[in-house]
Formats: structure tokens, C-alpha cells, sequence
């Protein structure tokens, strides 16, 4: 019997989780190059995620960063304009661009 | 129709990106960048990690981790690919989904999960298929990691097969996609969505609420996730929603374009010369990381050392972790633990050794496996677009002073 009750008790008890409330993910502030033109590179990279994407890659050449740009585009559905690719990949270039 | 069939479709639409001509770089590979330090930035139920982004969160587990066969929940790495995480899941509403090509649709609650089925365990190794991409010249895309981003935990959970039994598959279910909770900022990204094939299915396959007898962590996929022993990480769905079954693969980007190699023998191409045709990561291949020492360590001349660390592979099992000092022109065998939590799990190996020589040290490990695979040097791992499944033998430099 006194197995049973406990059984019947352990079937009420809500489960508890280990965090029972919000769990907040820190704000990093990454440490982007500031330059011309970095609104819209803030709109339309900063709408999928950080910038610590575009700093990990480290300096890379127009046609890396014209790629990335392109796979946003056409792989994940960023609205980006022609224009507005252009001025992040000018961006990207002058700011983390390896000369190619 | 196969998954390789889909992807030359779409290897038109996004794999062939037009570009301007350039001068030819060859693919080469080395040692994975290996001096990342942990942030100062804690997030929730984690200690400080190397931390490339808050948004989607991307975390890597520091090397010296890498002694102890389980990793720590709180140092586990994280990986999420959609920035749009639900920050709270209460247990006593969550519930999944299964539908689709069944006789009779489920909806499980937790406690379902937890009282209704039986509980099972498995201890795996999760590792990204991007896993020491920063290995690859030129860069390969996505994100750099180090050598970290992978862990091992004891899952515990329900057998996905009985899930299925529970619901009753129909005659023509072929395929299972799972539905994972993240979401993108645009309706029109693709969702996180993956799919199997029902004979890949086995019994090491579960959904799994707890981890190293604790509750998932939020950012490895709290309250429940998809645990597939064996496969490199993208296929275990985190914070699953769904299980949907189906008669058709459906085309999907997570499926048809990311986390896939050539499919060549060599799994390798050109930067410039891309493979045509691709196929999925899948399976993880035999490898090896020194947890202790780590690069920029002195160590004393003449005095004991034990070099420790870890070795796995898809679940073959592991044969040897054969250790070089004098980079890579002579190799000994590294004692290796009893390996008692199974053949998914990492093998903990340990190497007495006395520094004899001052001055700069290469320590080198090289895993074998059941099957005779083992490692190739980071120079031989060929190229491929993605930087996937690196696998070269480890090194350290250290000092003896």
C-alpha cells in the first residue's frame, strides 16, 4: 500500500525543471570594425545574427564575402536588396578583406 | 529516390554561385586553430566557453576538457543555427507530436515520456560535422571552430523505435523528419528540420530528456532531443517539437545543401573545382585529442608526465591511440581505459612519458579503430567546401624547461 501512495504521488508532482523561469542569453557587444555605411551593414547582417559570425572568419577576399552574401541570400531568405549586398560586401571587403 | 538525386537540383539554385574568375588556390590542411581563450561571458547554465556568437549562441569546449570521458553539462559545447531560441519550456506543457504515416497520432507530455515508456541509456559522442573546420585553406564556410566542438554525455531517454511501435508506422513510411524549436527572424528561412530514413533507424537511437543524470542544459535542446550514437552532430534535433513520418523524402535545405561532402572516395575537391555531386555527413570518423598538455605548457625536463586524452569514432570501437614524440617519425601505444561506457562513448587514453630534451616539444596522438582506420596527418586530410569531418592526428607544442 505504501508503495502504491508513493507511486500515486511521484504521477502528481509536477516536474521541475532546473531552470523553472526565462533563461536570458548574455548580450555580447562584438567588437565590429566601424566604418561608412555600417547601418545598413547593422540591418541586414545583425537581423540573423551576430556580429561575431563576420569577425570569426578573420580577413577573407571579395569573392569569400560575396559568397557568404550569396548563400544568405538564396540558402536562408534574407531580403537584402542588390544595393545593400553590394554595400556589405564593399564593407566586409574594405574592413575584413585580405587584399584578394 | 536517393537524397543525392534532390541535391543536384539544388545544387543549381544554390551550390552554383557565379563568381568572377580569380587565380587558383589549392585546398590544404593543417593543424585547427588552437589558442582560442574562454570568454568572459557566462551564458545560462554554462561556464565561460569560447564563445564565436550570442546570436544563434555558438560555444566550444576548451581543450583541457578533453581528459574525462564525460564532458561536463557545463562545459558542454553549443551549436544552434537559427537565432529565434524559446528561452523557457515549462515540463508539465511540453509536449511532442507524432504524425504523419501513422496509425494513430501521439501527443506525449514529458511525464508520458518519463512513466509510460521504457527508459534507456546510451553514453555518445556529440560532435559537430564542422568539428576543427578552421583546418582548411582557404576557408572553408561557416563557422572556425577549434577542436572543440564536440562532448560526450550519458543520455538517457526513450527508444525513438518504441515512440514509433507506440504510434504504429503504415505500410508506406519510409521517412521521419524532426522538427526542432528554433526559429529564424524570416518566414521564408528554411526551418531546422531533419530527416532519416526509417531503415537507418536502430535501438541506439533515442529521444532523450536528461543528460549525465542531470536535465538538458537550455542550449543543448532542454527539455528533449533527438540522440544518434554514432552520427556527427546536426542530425540530433534540439528541443524537439515533431516527429513526422512520411512515404517522401522532402527537400529541405538543412538536408540537401549544409552538412554535406563530395561524394567521391576522397570526399575532397578543388576551391576552385567543386564536385558535382554531394552527400550527407553522416557517420563520424576515427580521431583522437590530447587533453593534457595543451600548446604553450611547460613542462620540467626529466620529470613524469602523463600525456592523457581522448579517442573515438562512428561506434567501431577503438584499437590503439598510439602516441609520437618526435613528430611523427616514431610512435608508441598509449595505455587505454576499460572502455566500459560502450563503444559510442570517447576512450580515455594515458601516456607516461619523461621529457628527456629542452626546449620545444611536439606531442602527436593518433587514434586507430576496429576497422584499421586511423588517422591521417593534418596535411594529408584533403579539402572539401564545407570543412567537414577534419580528422587529422592532434598536436601540441609544449616546452621543457
Amino acid at each position: 500500500m505504501k508503495k502504491l501512495i508513493l507511486i500515486a504521488l511521484l504521477a502528481l508532482s509536477p516536474l521541475v525543471a532546473q531552470v523553472d523561469e526565462k533563461v536570458e542569453v548574455p548580450y555580447i557587444d562584438f567588437p565590429i570594425k566601424m566604418g561608412k555605411e555600417f547601418a545598413t551593414v547593422q540591418g541586414q547582417c545583425l537581423m540573423c545574427h551576430s556580429f561575431g559570425y563576420i569577425i570569426n572568419q578573420g580577413p577573407q577576399s571579395r569573392k569569400h564575402w560575396k559568397h557568404i552574401i550569396h548563400k544568405m541570400k538564396v540558402a536562408f531568405k534574407a531580403p537584402i536588396s542588390d544595393k545593400d549586398a553590394k554595400i556589405v560586401e564593399d564593407y566586409l571587403v574594405e574592413h575584413y578583406g585580405n587584399g584578394k | 529516390m536517393q537524397r543525392r538525386d534532390f541535391f543536384k537540383k539544388a545544387a543549381l539554385t544554390v551550390g552554383a554561385v557565379g563568381l568572377g574568375a580569380t587565380t587558383a588556390e589549392a585546398g590544404t590542411t593543417h593543424q585547427p586553430t588552437d589558442n582560442r581563450k574562454v570568454s568572459k561571458n557566462t551564458f545560462p547554465e554554462k561556464r565561460p566557453l569560447i564563445t564565436y556568437s550570442d546570436r544563434p549562441p555558438l560555444l566550444e569546449t576548451p581543450r583541457d576538457v578533453f581528459t574525462s570521458v564525460l564532458t561536463p553539462n557545463d562545459q558542454f559545447f553549443v551549436r544552434w543555427h537559427l537565432p529565434d531560441i524559446p528561452m523557457h519550456i515549462d515540463p508539465n506543457t511540453y509536449h511532442i507530436k507524432i504524425n504523419g504515416l501513422v496509425e494513430k497520432e501521439l501527443d506525449i507530455t514529458l511525464h508520458d515520456l518519463k512513466t509510460n515508456f521504457e527508459q534507456v541509456e546510451v553514453t555518445a559522442v556529440l560532435q559537430c560535422g564542422g568539428n576543427s573546420r578552421s583546418a582548411f585553406s582557404p576557408i572553408a564556410g561557416g563557422i572556425q571552430w577549434g577542436n572543440g566542438a564536440m562532448g560526450c554525455a550519458t543520455w538517457k531517454g526513450v527508444r525513438l523505435r518504441d515512440i514509433l511501435d507506440r504510434a504504429g508506422l503504415k505500410k508506406d513510411a519510409e521517412w521521419i523528419g524532426f522538427n526542432g524549436s528554433e526559429k529564424a527572424a524570416y518566414y521564408e528561412t528554411p526551418s531546422f528540420i531533419r530527416e532519416m530514413e526509417i531503415e537507418e533507424l536502430d535501438d541506439h537511437v533515442i529521444l532523450a530528456y536528461e543528460m549525465n543524470g542531470e536535465d538538458l542544459p537550455y542550449l543543448n535542446g532542454y527539455p528533449l532531443r533527438l540522440v544518434i550514437p554514432g552520427n556527427y552532430s546536426d542530425s540530433w534535433v534540439k528541443m524537439l517539437s515533431n516527429i513526422t513520418v512520411t512515404k517522401k523524402y522532402k527537400s529541405l535545405f538543412f538536408m540537401d545543401v549544409a552538412y554535406r561532402v563530395p561524394d567521391n572516395e576522397c570526399e575532397c575537391e578543388e576551391p576552385e573545382k567543386k564536385f558535382k555531386t554531394t552527400k550527407p555527413i553522416t557517420k563520424m570518423n576515427v580521431k583522437s585529442i590530447i587533453g593534457y598538455p595543451t600548446t604553450g605548457m611547460t613542462l620540467n625536463h626529466n620529470s613524469h608526465t602523463v600525456i592523457r586524452g581522448l579517442a573515438w569514432d562512428d561506434g567501431h570501437g577503438i584499437k590503439d591511440v598510439m602516441v609520437s614524440v618526435d613528430k611523427g617519425k616514431t610512435w608508441k601505444k598509449a595505455i587505454l581505459d576499460d572502455g566500459k561506457l560502450g563503444r559510442y562513448a570517447y576512450r580515455a587514453f594515458r601516456f607516461p612519458f619523461k621529457p628527456s630534451k629542452y626546449g620545444e616539444l611536439s606531442i602527436m596522438t593518433k587514434a586507430i579503430n576496429k576497422l584499421g582506420e586511423e588517422q591521417p596527418f593534418a596535411k594529408d586530410i584533403k579539402w572539401n567546401h564545407g570543412g567537414y569531418k577534419f580528422n587529422g592526428i592532434d598536436e601540441v607544442k609544449v616546452k621543457v624547461v
